[in-house]
């Protein structure tokens, strides 16, 4: 039972390292990034290969994500930052799907569809078992607080002002003789590299990756965790993050009850329910449960 | 060159297919102004109602019509239930929202069929050859059905009243609407006829294909793709641009490769983006 406490509260928490990226990419800033996903499976795709086929310390596969996924972020930047926002939903959904195309199809660095098994795990000196899982939510938890500090800093600060200030009125600021473009491509970068962690934890945690679990479904999910946490807010983040994990792992006890039902059904089913939330709430609550209660 | 000339062929067939996806997507993007993502489940659910359509009467066109029903009927309830009352919300709520009902319409397929693969029961006909050539009568039909239904769409939009409306809305909603044009009644013409040329482009892959839950899904990419190059909002431009990627795709695969001809599509994307935004033939004002 400990056990499986401690590989929820992981997986959560890597869920919110992928939420605060996207509360920094759209929350704060306006960017509709719809291919966060992409950034995500550079992060893990980069730690996978540099600690197995590269041999190298757990370490620099970390900081190789963060770097990797931020790169990947800035072409994607340049090109399209100077476009209407929808336009830019487009791209980065292309982009995450160009991404997972070629894990599939480039089979010398990837191994393709078979994926990469027996990537080492955090804290195998602590031995299996408790000590070690305990050590990796420790890890997180620390990651996170380091992040979330971060972004209160970074809303506190000039540079936080002025993305919030592109989010709420971009011509205003152009007025005011700011470039918006510049200050786009900082912020999709910095929440890029935060999602190549995001990553690279996930590649460590659950030990092997294989394209599949790169599908733009993982982008929305985050989407569903910030619209119901609240857009904007950090808190709205975690919240939301944690409401993610309850339905995720929900849906997996719906099937211990319910047992007529396939797992592809399942995962239907749990498709479905996403499409409902973010219709739903999108629809009837905008602002999320932590959202501002007075606004609409 | 015989090899060449039936890619060729092959390009031009699946860039109908991308053509009226991308006209369903320039439709929605001029007049209701946001990128619809449920296009492509739209797709889906056509071809699956042709598949049952096709099970339960025998007659593919019957089938077929069944379809592209579906697709329209998909697209009006789409735009009565969600989109109408989001009129007025950012970009973002009506994207987010448009995801949504894609994922809600891939599950219900999905649970309704199975995720099994499944193929229309059409007999087997024997390609007929030009100089060498090989043509399947069966393409040449399904490019007949993609031609007709894209001149229907054409002269749906330019000789009749609605159609006008439709242009007008698009072109400025504030003075369409000063002019005594109801936005209701064009929304409900628009969604209907964006469906249903959805549901025949998901007729017409799933035949030339195979049906499955998520083949609307990865044909939306090409779709946008298409869209933009065309120039947001152009229903010629959708059309050629169509053409242009599907033949580009088919042509490229000897080359790049079976998997990497669907990222030739955000290649294709980007590089209108970086060099014309406005694309092909849309207009100068509303892209940057």
């Amino acid at each position: 039972m400990e056990a499986y406490l401690a590989a929820i509260a992981a997986i959560a928490l890597i869920y919110v390292l992928l939420a605060l990226g996207l509360t920094l990419h759209y929350g704060l800033t306006g960017l509709i990034n719809f291919g966060h996903v992409g950034f995500f499976c550079i992060g893990a795709y980069a730690a996978a290969i540099l600690s197995t086929k590269g041999g190298m310390p757990i370490a620099v596969g970390f900081v190789a994500a963060a770097v990797l996924a931020g790169l990947a972020a800035w072409p994607i930047g340049l090109v399209s930052l100077r476009l209407r926002d929808d336009y830019f939903a487009i791209v980065t959904l292309g982009f995450s799907e160009t991404v997972r195309l070629v894990v599939t199809s480039e089979r010398w660095l990837t191994n393709g569809v078979q994926g990469i098994p027996g990537i080492p795990r955090l804290f195998e000196g602590l031995g299996v078992g408790m000590p070690s899982a305990l050590a990796i939510v420790g890890v997180l938890l620390a990651v996170n607080a380091a992040a979330i500090w971060l972004f209160f800093r970074l809303v506190k600060s000039p540079f936080g002002r002025m993305i919030e200030a592109i989010r709420d009125n971009e011509e205003a600021v152009r007025a005011l003789g700011k470039d918006p473009a510049r200050f786009k491509i900082r912020v999709l970068v910095l929440g890029a590299a935060l999602a190549g962690i995001a990553g690279a934890f996930y590649a460590h945690y659950i030990g092997y990756v294989v394209p599949d679990q790169f599908i733009p479904l993982v982008t929305f999910y985050v989407w569903m965790a910030i619209i119901m946490g609240g857009v904007g807010r950090i808190s709205g983040a975690v919240v939301g993050a944690a409401l993610l994990m309850l339905f995720l792992e929900g849906s997996r006890f719906l099937r211990d009850v319910v047992p007529f039902i396939s797992a592809v059904d399942m995962a239907s089913v749990r498709i479905g329910a996403v499409g409902l939330a973010l219709v739903l709430f999108t629809m009837f609550r905008p602002q999320g449960l932590m959202g501002d209660y007075t606004r609409r | 060159m015989v090899f060449w000339v039936e890619l060729l062929i092959a390009g031009v067939v699946s860039g109908l297919v991308i053509g009226l996806v991308a006209l369903a997507i320039t439709l929605v993007f001029g007049i209701a102004r946001f990128p619809n993502a449920a296009t492509g489940d739209t797709m889906t659910l056509g071809a699956y109602g042709a598949l049952a359509g096709h099970a339960a009467t025998g007659s593919l066109l019957l089938g077929g019509a069944l379809g592209a029903l579906g697709g329209a009927v998909t697209g009006l309830a789409a735009y009565a239930l969600v989109f109408r009352r989001l009129s007025g919300r950012s970009t973002v709520a009506l994207l987010v929202a448009s995801i949504g009902i894609g994922f809600i319409l891939r599950a219900g397929l999905a649970l309704a069929f199975g995720h099994t693969q499944q193929v229309f029961q059409a007999p087997l006909v024997r390609p007929w050859r030009f100089e060498g050539v090989r043509i399947h009568p069966n393409d040449l039909r399904l490019a007949a059905t993609a031609a007709f239904a894209l001149a229907v769409v054409f002269a749906t939009l330019y000789l009749t009243p609605i159609g006008r409306r439709m242009r007008a809305v698009a072109d400025d909603p504030a003075l369409a609407r000063v002019c005594g044009i109801s936005p209701v009644r064009v929304m409900v013409a628009l969604w209907l006829l964006a469906g249903a040329v959805a549901g025949i482009a998901g007729v017409i892959l799933g035949m030339r294909t195979v049906v499955a839950p998520e083949i609307g899904w990865d044909m939306l990419l090409p779709g946008f793709a298409a869209a933009i190059l065309g120039g947001i909002g152009s229903p010629v431009g959708a059309v050629v641009a169509g053409l242009i990627i599907g033949i580009a795709q088919e042509m490229a695969t000897p080359v790049v490769g079976f998997t990497y001809k669907i990222a030739l599509a955000f290649v294709v994307m980007l590089f209108v983006l970086l060099v014309r935004p406005r694309g092909l033939f849309g207009r100068v004002e509303g892209v940057r």
